[in-house]
């Protein structure tokens, strides 16, 4: 990627179970705080609790914007958008500026409709109301947004699975350097569910134990929520105001494996090439890389591949999985991941990745085990999803 | 605004009309298709809705009964879509890397989120389906292609309602410009549930089944429920080698501060007006300031991507003049693409 394409990020915002804003977050992340417990936002009949990482800040519960109330992926989005759009000065936003502001939601559950209170009286002949219909009709997380400011640039809102926070960024840095927009927030958001809690301990791939990703005994992931977003504008910008610069996107990657629904590539074949990609775009040599914030699910297919993918393209640069601070938060996860990456640059230092324990010899390369100073100020921040699809972007220190 | 020139080379369509270019152009010619009937739940027992339906079993000329196993039908109509529109293509980038996947959906593959909740509504939390969990995630279609296509390439799906297509394509245009890629199979997909007939029911009471579709009477609704994919391949224009269709050559989605900002006064729009009387205002005011319309929507029903079949039809009728196809939303967004024949 050329300096012209190289995107600043203006903005952060961050909710998670680390905590409510980055600064909180970035805190809680080097005291390495890790709260799963067994959920509480829902009831669930299967004979064993697995544990979750849910929000326990309180989140809003009305907005002019939602007519039909908020759903809680909503309520998170918002909580971090107005964060990140602080942290930007942007707000007070005065639309008669007529910015081109886009807005790019990576999600899983906020574009889909499962309500269980109105699926269970549809399907047993109870004619329920369709309020929730209409919630989720008012709720799309994109456009919830920029209602709520008044912004008038286009909205999307990503389905890339648990890639999707990932690819919004990614998809933001390029809507800023093709000049589709001044400004976007691209992040992601997703909430704790029931529907997702059985999904992923129906496939077998939930851990009863708090996770433990590329350790020896890892048994699955954990699943997490929150959101998080990036306030992207172009490098040098003359607008106004244009706010101190947190950092960089500097590449953006994907790939699909073509391979298989829900199961990596044994071989990474994806991730390899979004990797490559992500590192030629941004004009990056793996040596330069100051650490690796991995995807490390901590399900065994997962982890094998990836071990396998960073051991051959990054030796001996330092990674670690903060989904054992956040759980895997699924459309979020890149976003809040590539806060976390930030913060870390700033830093200079990554903790150690959390939960991980013992070595695995089926895996080529290794977690950080300690709390690590890092040198140099470019990192990846990877996603894989389910359907085969793999993204990754380089993120530079300010 | 966003002027990208985008080669449309190869189109695929599945919808309440048939499926295929040539059916689609068929449908252009004759009268409307005539809906199927489908009961839905009602407070009173049941009732019949119009819906355009589509028919996915051309699928067999494209792949073996076993490939598509365990496929359902919102990935069925993609699958269809998108082969149709890579045969139509001709051969591509020989690198599968070089391909990208785009779909965009206004719902997702509702049918199979809720086969998945019955799977454990009644039952159970230990009887949830893996199989029905992980056909149900939004990018399952553009798994289904990725896989069965063997396109390595970046792949996305965008969910954004009536602005989906626009949103998915101002994506595609930055893909192309950037050269991530050499081409996309680009599309869309939305399907029917018996959820969708219901709550189409309750929110529209009397109205919910009209004896036809009038998308010019702005104020009333009468709109029918479709169903359906559209896909085409697109590519950056060359000076080398013309398109085989049209070009795509501006793409506005969002809210412009006046409608004459994107649409030129004098200019020939087709709108995806659909009946909606929860759009129609919008309609209303651009209709008002053109001289000259069309409607299509009573080919293929009422979607939030039935855009893209606009597009479709914009680029085969190869007109002299540029067709602007314009898409609205409930809340005043505005969705355009214009294509030209040169």
């Amino acid at each position: 990627m050329s300096d012209r394409s190289r995107v600043a990020i203006t903005g952060l915002g961050c909710i998670c179970s680390l905590g409510q804003g980055v600064k909180q977050c970035g805190e809680a992340l080097f005291q390495k705080r890790r709260l799963p417990a067994v959920p509480a936002l829902f009831k669930s009949s299967l004979p064993i609790p697995y544990p979750v990482f849910e929000v326990k800040a309180s989140l809003p519960d009305t907005s002019p914007g939602a007519k039909f109330g908020l759903t809680r992926t909503s309520a998170l989005a918002l909580v971090a958008a107005d964060e990140a759009l602080r942290d930007a000065g942007l707000l007070p936003y005065d639309p008669t500026l007529r910015l081109r502001i886009g807005v790019i939601v990576g999600t899983t559950i906020g574009s889909m409709f499962n309500n269980l209170t109105f699926y269970k009286g549809f399907a047993n002949g109870r004619h329920p109301e369709p309020t929730p219909v209409l919630r989720f009709l008012s709720n799309n997380p994109a456009a919830l947004i920029a209602r709520r400011y008044g912004f008038s640039g286009p909205c999307q809102t990503i389905g890339n699975a648990c890639a999707s926070g990932t690819d919004a960024i990614g998809i933001g840095a390029s809507w800023i350097s093709s000049n589709l927009c001044d400004i976007v927030v691209a992040g992601g958001a997703d909430e704790l569910s029931r529907v997702t809690y059985n999904g992923f301990t129906s496939l077998m791939v939930t851990d009863d134990q708090p996770c433990r990703p590329f350790d020896r005994e890892r048994k699955g992931l954990n699943l997490g929520e929150g959101a998080a977003f990036l306030i992207l504008q172009p490098v040098g910008s003359k607008k106004e105001g244009m706010p101190r610069i947190k950092g960089y996107i500097a590449g953006y990657g994907a790939a699909c494996d073509a391979y298989h629904l829900t199961a990596p590539s044994p071989e990474g074949l994806g991730l390899r090439n979004a990797i490559g990609q992500a590192l030629a775009v941004s004009g990056r040599s793996p040596n330069s890389i100051s650490f690796i914030n991995a995807h490390g699910t901590g399900t065994q297919d997962n982890d094998k591949m990836e071990s396998k993918v960073l051991h051959d393209l990054l030796p001996g640069v330092p990674f670690l999985s903060t989904k054992g601070f956040t759980g895997h938060t699924l459309g979020a996860a890149g976003a809040i991941e590539a806060v976390l990456t930030v913060v870390s640059l700033w830093e200079k230092r990554i903790p150690p990745s959390p939960g991980f324990v013992l070595p695995d010899p089926d895996l080529p390369a290794i977690p950080a085990r300690e709390a690590q100073k890092v040198s140099g100020g470019v990192a990846l921040s990877e996603s894989i999803a389910f359907g085969g699809h793999n993204s990754v972007i380089v993120v530079e220190a300010p | 605004m966003n002027r990208p020139r985008i080669a449309i080379d190869g189109i695929g369509v599945v919808g309440g009309f048939g499926s295929g270019v040539e059916q689609l152009e068929a449908a252009l010619h004759n009268a409307n298709p005539v809906p199927s009937r489908v009961v839905v739940q009602t407070d009173s027992g049941t009732d019949e809705l119009s819906l355009y339906r589509a028919d996915t079993s051309r699928l067999e000329e494209f792949f073996q009964k076993r490939e598509l196993r365990r496929i359902d039908h919102y990935a069925r109509m993609a699958l269809l879509a998108a082969s149709m529109a890579l045969k139509d293509a001709g051969p591509g980038p020989a690198e599968s890397l070089s391909t990208g996947v785009i779909v965009a959906t206004g719902y997702g593959p509702h049918r199979t989120t809720f086969s998945f909740l019955d799977s454990f509504i009644n039952a159970g939390d230990s009887y949830s389906s893996p199989t029905q969990f992980a056909s149900s995630v939004h990018n399952a279609a553009a798994a289904y292609l990725s896989i069965l296509l063997r396109q390595k390439g970046p792949s996305l799906t965008v969910s954004q309602f009536d602005m989906s297509v626009t949103s998915a394509l101002l994506t595609a245009a930055c893909w192309l410009k950037e050269g991530r890629v050499d081409r996309i199979l680009f599309g869309v997909v939305d399907e029917y549930s018996d959820v969708l007939g219901y709550s189409w029911y309750r929110l529209f009471g009397k109205e919910a089944a009209p004896e036809a579709m009038r998308p010019l009477d702005f104020e009333s609704q009468t709109a029918i429920p479709g169903e359906g994919s559209c896909f085409f391949t697109l590519s950056p224009a060359k000076d080398s080698a013309k398109a085989k269709y049209a070009y795509m050559d501006q793409i506005f989605s969002g809210f412009p501060s006046s409608v004459e900002e994107v649409l030129p006064s004098g200019a020939y729009a087709i709108v995806a007006s659909d009946g909606r009387r929860d759009t129609g205002r919008f309609y209303a005011e651009i209709v008002r300031k053109l001289t000259d319309v069309s409607c299509f929507s009573p080919l293929y029903g009422s979607m939030p991507v039935g855009q893209a079949y606009d597009i479709a039809i914009a680029a085969i009728r190869k007109d002299e003049k540029p067709i602007f196809c314009v898409k609205c939303s409930n809340t005043g967004e505005l969705g355009l693409v214009s294509v030209r024949r040169d």
